[in-house]
């Protein structure tokens, strides 16, 4: 699995299709965009890590850079984004973090 | 040459893009095109702080917060262009800016600006990396900025992000 990264609206998604070679429809299939929405919802982000491990390709959005929000399950949520975004990057092959649609190879070498 | 500058809040982007412009100006004429409206006290201060800071550069200022296009830059000078988070601000949210015409206003007008200038660069800002959930209208501008640095950043020889002063690039190399 390749986890690509990076801020929001960074051009994750694109480079994602670039790496797969692949149209929208198929991204669908082979990977899962926006995983820190995953981890809002699920307490067992490592579990969650497995079950997306299994893609090809997953993008999370970094999260965690603004103040600490004051509402509680924000919060909560913000925390499992980063939990996650790390459990998936331990497990990944590859990690790219994209900054303005310029892509970064920050662990690993993409095949 | 144009060269995209990218960082946050006081990450020290002014400052090194101004250094920057005139190691890349030469004996052109240095223009600043300024892109914030003063709203308020807090915004004149600042307009003032990086006023003076600029002025021992020789920088003559010009202010353009909508249509890019149309700022009569003088053709050859080298212009630096801050910042262009404002400027999508102004063109999403001001009376006299192109709304959902946004980001084609701004790289339009930064397209125009690489034909007639000896050099250019842009500031812009990251702001995409605090979370995702956001009230109102917010999350149209994060969508805009991020197009907007997306485009330009293709559209640049070298693009940057400055940390605590510091530049680390991307794409290119640091002129020297």
């Amino acid at each position: 699995m390749i986890l690509i990264t990076g801020p929001l609206f960074s051009g994750k998604r694109d480079a994602a299709k670039r790496l797969l070679g692949c149209d929208d429809a198929a991204l669908a299939r082979r990977a899962v965009c926006d995983a820190q929405e995953l981890a809002r919802e699920r307490a067992d982000v490592e579990a969650l890590a497995d079950e997306l491990a299994r893609y090809e390709v997953v993008t999370a959005a970094e999260v965690g850079g603004g103040v600490v929000p004051l509402d509680p399950r924000e919060r909560a949520a913000r925390e499992r984004a980063g939990r996650l975004a790390c459990l998936l990057a331990a497990r990944a092959d590859a990690v790219v973090r994209v900054f303005c649609g310029i892509p970064t190879v920050i662990k690993g070498e993409l095949p | 040459m144009t060269v995209l500058v990218v960082g946050g809040a006081a990450s020290g982007k002014s400052a090194y893009a101004e250094e920057l412009l005139c190691r890349l100006s030469g004996n052109a004429p240095r223009i600043y095109l300024a892109a914030m409206r003063p709203f308020g006290a807090e915004a004149e201060a600042r307009v003032q702080r990086h006023r003076a800071a600029r002025a021992s550069y020789g920088f003559q200022t010009m202010e353009c917060y909508v249509n890019l296009k149309r700022a009569a830059v003088p053709s050859g000078a080298a212009v630096l262009l801050e910042d262009v988070g404002n400027l999508c601000a102004n063109e999403l949210y001001d009376g006299a800016g192109s709304g959902d015409g946004a980001a084609d206003a701004i790289v339009d007008g930064v397209a125009a600006l690489q034909a007639r200038c000896a050099a250019l660069v842009i500031v812009s800002n990251e702001v995409g990396s605090g979370g995702a959930r956001y009230a109102g209208d917010t999350l149209r501008y994060l969508r805009t900025l991020g197009e907007v640095n997306r485009r330009l950043a293709a559209r640049a020889d070298a693009v940057c992000e400055v940390a605590c002063g510091i530049a680390a690039y991307y794409k290119g190399e640091e002129p020297r």
